[in-house]
């Protein structure tokens, strides 16, 4: 066997060693991030049952100083940020992803409803929004009016902010989605307060979608 | 319908070949014959040498590179220095006639034709058993000569090439050229132990005066003379050695457009030269290594950086376009800084990140071989960050142009 060619063959045995190598980290870190997601699964699990408990014990004291207002908002955030990621690396079709993204809207609408019941109960106006899009292709302005919502429950963090994927497979965000009529093509869609509009144009305009004062009465945006 | 291929995809190919190319390269540094060439030394062999400077217009340079040739370590008696003035309309003519005098030197002036017409009228001024070349701008170490001289030992030798650096690099642009120059040497010094070398350059190559006899007097060779006489004796069976310590320095492009123009006049000529006369080399088993690896590969580099370059392009426009309108109407004090914190879980930790970065090591380690085995002094620190972060965004620029040159039969002036 010739030099070079001994040094060929030794040198495509090193890049397969080394693309090898990179395909088992690159697995083993993926791996690492269905764990993460399989905590999340697990906190999503802990999250609903805390939520039915709680709707459980309103029953006996429907406006308890201590309970007038749950405290998942943060927590719904970071799992909705850890989701998209997820969705956005192993593909909305990824049958855990689609699982986790059920969970998670149902919790969602558990956190929306009880809410809305202590709202009832204590009196307090807190300002919600149900906000439908969908990632299949079909809702240009989605984006721009995800960007939209992040920047006003940064700026205001008692806004309540709910995201559902209009194309999930799961009967109780259908019923939602028929309860308040929202169509397919009229995405992006918000709820807000329980008033339902459709299209995003501009913060301004969708600033405008929200009771009066209620954007005002929350921390002032930062110059 | 097939869904969408990732250009990430596209790109897994090409990493593949340069990371094996790098592997090779980095085996073959360590086989005998790339031992056994580092190993050479200087020895008592002193033929007659006739070292020729072609000039055009070079006159704050050519003073200095006649003096560095006069204090090379060589034999009054066998070292002859031709400086020849390619028709030059600056005051280059005064600055020459200065060494005329000297018993070592002779000038020559003539009309201008070309850098390859000055070469062979060097050529025909002497009878030196080895004739070498050194562009105008450049500046020889005393033992540079000394250590060329062994490597003409066997007489399938046709030529020798030197190891190259940058003359005293003062910005960014001349450093990152210093640490591609010095990743060059590692890659001549082993690619010439398989003899696989296709261009002589012209800073301190040297020519066996019967190997330019049986092959022919240089030619135009598409602007890029030094490649065509290095690829005819290829073609005619010499080989090409490569002295990793016979070091010379060369001035460089100090900005970018003038960079792009050098560059692209290197590309067009290996382009036109490696696709049109010298066809018949690549993918020729007869040629070894240069056929089989080096050619093609460098072919598939100048393609797959363009690719890379346009789809990496393409990608960024329509993730700016689409940033700016999903945050267009947003208060800039939210809209221009990121909203999370470091975490692992949103590490981009993909196969082409990984396999990006293990070439770019490899790369790296070959500059640090460079600078090693040619024992060039100075710092490389700068010169490989910049390499490592600039060049691969400038370099496409240059194959892009000389890409389309070639295509559409395009011809610029040597300094254009």
């Amino acid at each position: 066997m010739s030099l070079p060619l001994r040094n060929a063959l030794i040198a495509l045995a090193i890049t397969i060693v080394l693309a090898g190598t990179v395909a088992y980290a690159v697995n083993y870190l993926n791996d690492a991030r269905v764990a993460d997601l399989s905590t999340i699964e697990d906190q999503l699990s802990i999250d609903t049952l805390s939520l039915d408990t709680q709707f459980s014990l309103l029953e006996a004291a429907p406006c308890d100083s201590a309970a007038s207002s749950t405290a998942l908002t943060g927590e719904l955030s970071d799992l909705g940020n850890r989701l998209a990621y997820a969705e956005g690396q192993l593909g909305s079709n990824d049958a855990q992803v689609v699982r986790l993204k059920e969970q998670y809207s149902l919790l969602e609408i558990r956190d929306y409803l009880i809410t809305k019941q202590l709202a009832a109960a204590c009196g307090t106006k807190p300002v919600t929004v149900l906000y439908f899009y969908s990632n299949a292709g079909d809702c240009a302005d989605c984006d721009k009016a995800g960007y939209a919502l992040s920047y006003l429950r940064t700026t205001y963090p008692s806004l309540r902010v709910y995201s559902f994927d209009y194309n999930l497979d799961l009967g109780a965000l259908k019923t939602l989605i028929s309860l308040d009529k929202i169509k397919k093509g009229s995405l992006p869609a918000f709820v807000i307060n329980g008033k339902a509009s459709n299209g995003f144009t501009s913060l301004p305009d969708l600033e405008k979608l929200f009771p009066k004062d209620a954007l005002a009465t929350s921390t002032p945006p930062k110059s | 319908m097939l869904p969408p291929m990732s250009p990430n995809l596209l790109a897994y190919p090409f990493l593949f070949l340069a990371l094996f190319f790098e592997s090779f390269v980095l085996v073959t540094l360590l086989s005998e014959p790339a031992r056994k060439a580092r190993a050479r030394r200087p020895g008592d062999e002193e033929p007659s040498v006739a070292v020729i400077v072609p000039c055009w217009n070079e006159e704050s340079t050519i003073a200095a590179t006649a003096e560095s040739l006069l204090a090379l370590d060589y034999p009054v008696d066998k070292l002859e220095i031709i400086l020849v003035n390619d028709g030059s309309t600056d005051n280059t003519r005064a600055a020459m006639d200065r060494f005329d005098a000297h018993p070592q030197v002779r000038v020559i002036h003539k009309e201008n034709g070309g850098k390859h017409t000055a070469l062979n009228a060097g050529i025909a001024e002497t009878s030196a058993e080895l004739v070498g070349c050194l562009d105008a701008d450049s500046f020889v170490e005393p033992d540079a000569l000394r250590e060329i001289i062994p490597f003409f030992a066997r007489n399938e030798v046709g030529a020798v090439t030197a190891a190259m650096s940058i003359h005293q690099p003062e910005n960014l642009i001349q450093h990152m050229q210093n640490a591609e120059y010095t990743f060059g040497i590692a890659m001549r010094h082993a690619l010439a132990s398989v003899n696989a070398l296709y261009v002589t350059p012209g800073p301190f190559s040297f020519y066996r005066r019967s190997a330019l006899e049986a092959v022919g007097p240089f030619r135009h060779g598409h602007q890029t003379e030094d490649m065509e006489m290095a690829l005819r004796l290829q073609r005619a069976g010499y080989e090409i050695e490569n002295a990793p310590r016979a070091r010379v320095y060369t001035k460089s492009p100090d900005t970018i457009p003038k960079l792009i123009k050098q560059r692209t006049r290197w590309t067009t000529g290996f382009l036109r030269n490696t696709l049109g006369e010298y066809r018949s080399l690549v993918w020729n088993r007869r040629h070894g290594v240069l056929g089989v690896l080096v050619l093609p590969v460098a072919l598939i580099a100048v393609a797959s950086s363009i690719l890379l370059f346009t789809i990496a392009i393409v990608r960024t426009v329509i993730s700016l376009i689409n940033a700016f309108q999903i945050r267009s109407g947003i208060p800039l004090s939210y809209a221009l800084f990121p909203h999370s914190t470091f975490d692992w879980f949103y590490f981009p930790a993909g196969s082409f990140a990984f396999l990006a970065a293990i070439t770019v090591v490899a790369s790296i380690s070959l500059i640090i071989i460079g600078k090693r085995i040619s024992q060039t002094p100075g710092g490389l620190k700068l010169g490989t960050i910049s390499y490592v972060l600039l060049y691969g965004f400038i370099a496409p620029l240059w194959l892009l142009r000389a890409t389309a040159d070639a295509t559409i039969g395009r011809h610029r002036g040597w300094r254009s």
